[in-house]
This record gives C-alpha cells, structure tokens and sequence, in this order.
C-alpha cells in the first residue's frame, strides 16, 4: 500500500468478475480516478458489449504529443468511436474475447490502465526526442555542437489538474520533468518541504542511480518563457523537477519509468495527508490520555498527577454483612 | 535530560512553590465577587511581581503571582517550522479540552504558547506539591511528545521517499 497502483482498480475487477463467465448483466458505472479522471463503464447496446469511455481534462494537450496514436496501438482492434462527453473509448466484446486466460489478463491490465496509457503519450514522445538529439549530438563535441541539439526539445506542457501542471523537456543528455504543485495550507506546505528535501537527499544518501530531483519555489530555468507558468511569491507552488539520464530511458525500462513517474503527484500529497491524518489522530489520542489518565504506564501522564493531587477524602460505600449498602456520614 | 534542561525546570520548579501561596481575597471593587486578582487586574496592590524563567530566547516561563491567583504561560521550544506547526496543533487540541484540565486556561497570553491559571480553591482542593510536579511534568511530556512527532515525521518522509525512487534503481 506504501506505492500506488497505476492501473484503476475498480475497472480491473470489473472487467474480471465479466470475464470470468459469470452470466452478462447491465452496467452502468462511473468511476473517478486521480487527477479528475472519470471513467465510465456501460452497456449501452447488449449486455455482452462492455463499453469502457475515459474523459481526462487535458485531452487536447495529450492528442497534441500524440496520444491517438499511443491509445490505437495499445487497444488497436478495440477503439470504437469516443461516447458523448468522453475522450476515448474502448469497447470488449464478452461473446469475442481471446481463448487462453493469460491473454485475457493480459486484456483487463490493458484497459485498467487506459489513464495510464492516455498519459504516457508526452513521455513517449520525449523518450524518443531523446533518442534522436542523442543521436545527432554523438556527432558533435559537446563544444562545437548546434544551438538546436545543445539546448534539447520544446517544453511539453501537460495541465492536468486546476492550477498543476507537467512539464516534460527532452535533451541529448537528459528529460527533464517538472511537476509544478500546489498547497492549499501552511502545514501541506511545511510538510512537502520535509517530504521532497528527503527526495533530494535521498540520492545522495541511498540510492545513487535514481533520478536527480530538484525542488523550488519559483519556476525553474528550463520553464522560462512557457505560456502559464507563474511565480506565485509565497511559496505556495513548488516546483519539483526530475531528471530522467540515459540509463532511465532505455527501451526495455521505459514503460516502467513512465508509469511510476506518474504516480510522483498523487503519491507525494497521499503521503502528506496520511502523515497529517497520523499526526492528527496521535495528538487526540495523547490528549485523551492526559484526560483519562489511564494509558501506558511508562508515560507518568499529567492528568494522572492531577488527579493524585486530589487529597483521597471521596465518600466510600460500606456493605452490612446481609448485603445492604450504606453511607457513612460526616466522613 | 540535557544538561541545561535540569537547571531550567529545577528553577521553574522553585520559583512556582514559593509563588504558589495563595489566600481567600474577595474583590476590593465589586461586592460579592471574587476574582482571581491576577484576570481582573483590578486592585494593583494585591498584584506581585511577575517573573520570567528563560533557558534560551525561544524557551521561557511567565510567572504572574497575585494574593489569590497564579497565571503561568510557557512558551515551548519551536525550532522550526514543523515544530511551530506541531505545537501549534498540540496545544489547541489541549486548550480546547481546557475544562477537563481544571487548571488550564482557554487562551494563552500573548507570547506564549500555553497558559495556566491557579486560583486559591485549586490549592484547597489539591496539593501543592503535586500541582507543581503537573506543571513540572506538563514541560517534560509537551517537549518529548513534540520531538517525538517530528522524528516520526523525518523518518516516514525518508521511507517514503526512499520507496519511491528505488523502482528506478
């Protein structure tokens, strides 16, 4: 549970409780995924046509670094014109499905990460931008090589949420992502300092192949003159840049690298508001002990010596020898 | 226990006993009142010198004696912002209990993070020495809960960033 998933959980089993021969029903779902993804899960024609439609805010952006293209070669046979007010669909025909079962899996992990897959487009592209500048750059000395190969790629801009943006920047040498993010309150933003120094660090202390990552609060050199990039002044957006080098991007790791970049985001402000949640619920807890006074012995509680200040002078109930209960008077 | 932290408490331990000496006085200004003196400010006669306990400049205790009244107001270490952030968090969770701590009082006095009242009826009905040992122990808990949460804090991001960035390893 400490990394996310990139495939949607719920359309995955969905899709395996359909497949695995259970009698056709009617569906009708609407499913919500991070980031203001929806996905819509139906039926619209017969109950063996399962119909899978993902609307994402900045299709259009995607489309643009082609994710038309990226959707049709992973879903090829299977596309089927977008439903109204979605993106993209794919459509499963249960009557028409492959024979073997890993094919089948193979199917349902495929449309599970359909997010995924729209998202990745960019990445691609940059990877592939990559390739090429470092293809041409091998030509040159790095003194005497052209502006055009030295200074790498256009800055891809993916705005993915309100206010948050990707930026992916592809060099001879390097891509470069930077996610810009926003924290709505002081302690977010005190804690994501703690949080993304550690990321910083972490290369330096742990894990020395990973990527560089860099983190501040005004925009970074490679985003100057980008259309929608602001310095907000207080801090409030941070920019968190990620350096991918050539051993990252190489063909057999790509498609891991793409997916679990994505998830930086989410898994980055998840972990800050379970932190915030642990914190929340120790404080209470702690302060209930004071309260009660009855906890772990190791901690000499305040309210425990507030209570022992107490002078012990409470009335106590006395018990004849028959049973009946009495109170002494004017103790 | 630091070295400087013994001392500290030591002084703020003695100077509260001999604070803590306190008699029925009833109002000088409204009839049929009474008051804890040092809230109503009234009558300056029957205020004592107040008095401050400082380890450092972020660390220091108020004393405000009165004829029937204590108020003392702690400020608790806050090295950075996380901890500004925990202590703030802390000690409005306690304050809004505050009823349930007799002693506590619902806001602290500016400056300071945390603040208690002791009227001449709460040394009646508890004893001395042992409302001073909760104040002592109140310090020692509030410092330790605090650098504990903050460590917890340290460790969980390094795991999780350290998680994160191993699958590109």
């Amino acid at each position: 549970m400490l990394l996310l998933d990139y495939q949607n959980v719920l359309i995955q089993s969905v899709l395996t409780e359909r497949f695995s021969g259970a009698p056709p029903v009617n569906i009708d779902q609407t499913v919500s995924d991070f980031d203001g993804v929806t996905f819509h899960i139906s039926t619209p024609d017969s109950k063996t046509k399962i119909l899978v439609s993902i609307q994402v805010k900045c299709f259009n952006e995607l489309v643009k670094y082609g994710a038309q293209q990226v959707l049709e070669r992973e879903y090829g046979p299977y596309v089927v014109a977008p439903e109204n007010g979605y993106n993209f669909s794919v459509q499963v025909d249960l009557d028409n499905l492959p024979d073997d079962k890993e094919a089948r899996d193979d199917l349902i992990r495929r449309v599970s990460l359909l997010k995924r897959n729209a998202m990745a487009a960019p990445f691609e592209h940059a990877f592939d931008e990559h390739h090429k500048l470092q293809e041409e750059a091998s030509k040159f000395t790095s003194e005497e090589a052209p502006q055009g190969v030295r200074e790498g790629g256009q800055v891809m801009a993916i705005h993915y949420r309100e206010e948050e943006a990707i930026y992916i920047k592809a060099s001879h040498d390097r891509v470069t992502v930077i996610f810009s993010t926003i924290f709505r309150e002081e302690t977010d933003r005190v804690f994501g300092k703690v949080f993304i120094q550690e990321f910083v660090d972490a290369r330096r202390r742990a894990i020395q192949n990973a990527p560089q990552v860099l983190f501040r609060t005004d925009p970074p050199l490679e985003l100057q003159g980008v259309p929608g990039v602001k310095d907000s002044g207080n801090g409030e957006i941070g920019y968190v840049t990620f350096v991918l080098f050539p051993r990252h991007l190489t063909r057999q790791r790509r498609d891991e690298v793409i997916s679990h970049i994505q998830t930086f985001r989410d898994y980055f402000h998840y972990h800050i508001k379970a932190s915030k949640a642990y914190i929340h619920s120790r404080m209470r807890r702690r302060t209930a002990d004071f309260l009660q006074g009855k906890c772990n012995p190791q901690y000499k509680l305040p309210t425990k010596v507030l209570r022992r200040a107490r002078p012990e002078n409470e009335e106590k109930e006395r018990k004849t020898a028959s049973g009946r209960t009495f109170k002494v008077q004017g103790s | 226990m630091s070295q400087s932290l013994r001392p500290y408490l030591q002084c703020v331990r003695s100077s509260l006993t001999s604070a803590l000496c306190l008699s029925n006085f009833a109002s000088q200004t409204s009839e049929r009142h009474n008051v804890p003196e040092i809230e109503a400010q009234t009558s300056p006669e029957v205020l004592l010198n107040p008095l401050t306990v400082a380890r450092n400049e972020n660390e220091r205790v108020l004393i405000e004696p009165s004829i029937n009244s204590v108020r003392i107001s702690i400020k608790i270490k806050q090295a950075d912002e996380i901890e500004h952030i925990l202590v703030h968090k802390f000690t409005r969770f306690l304050t809004q209990r505050a009823e349930a701590f007799f002693i506590l009082r619902r806001k602290p006095i500016k400056g300071y993070d945390i603040s208690f009242l002791i009227t001449n009826y709460h040394t009646e009905e508890m004893l001395k020495h042992k409302l001073v040992d909760f104040i002592i122990q109140f310090m020692e808990e509030v410092d330790k809960e605090i650098s504990e949460m903050k460590l917890f804090l340290n460790a969980r991001a390094r795991f999780v960033a350290e998680s994160f960035l191993t699958p590109f390893d």
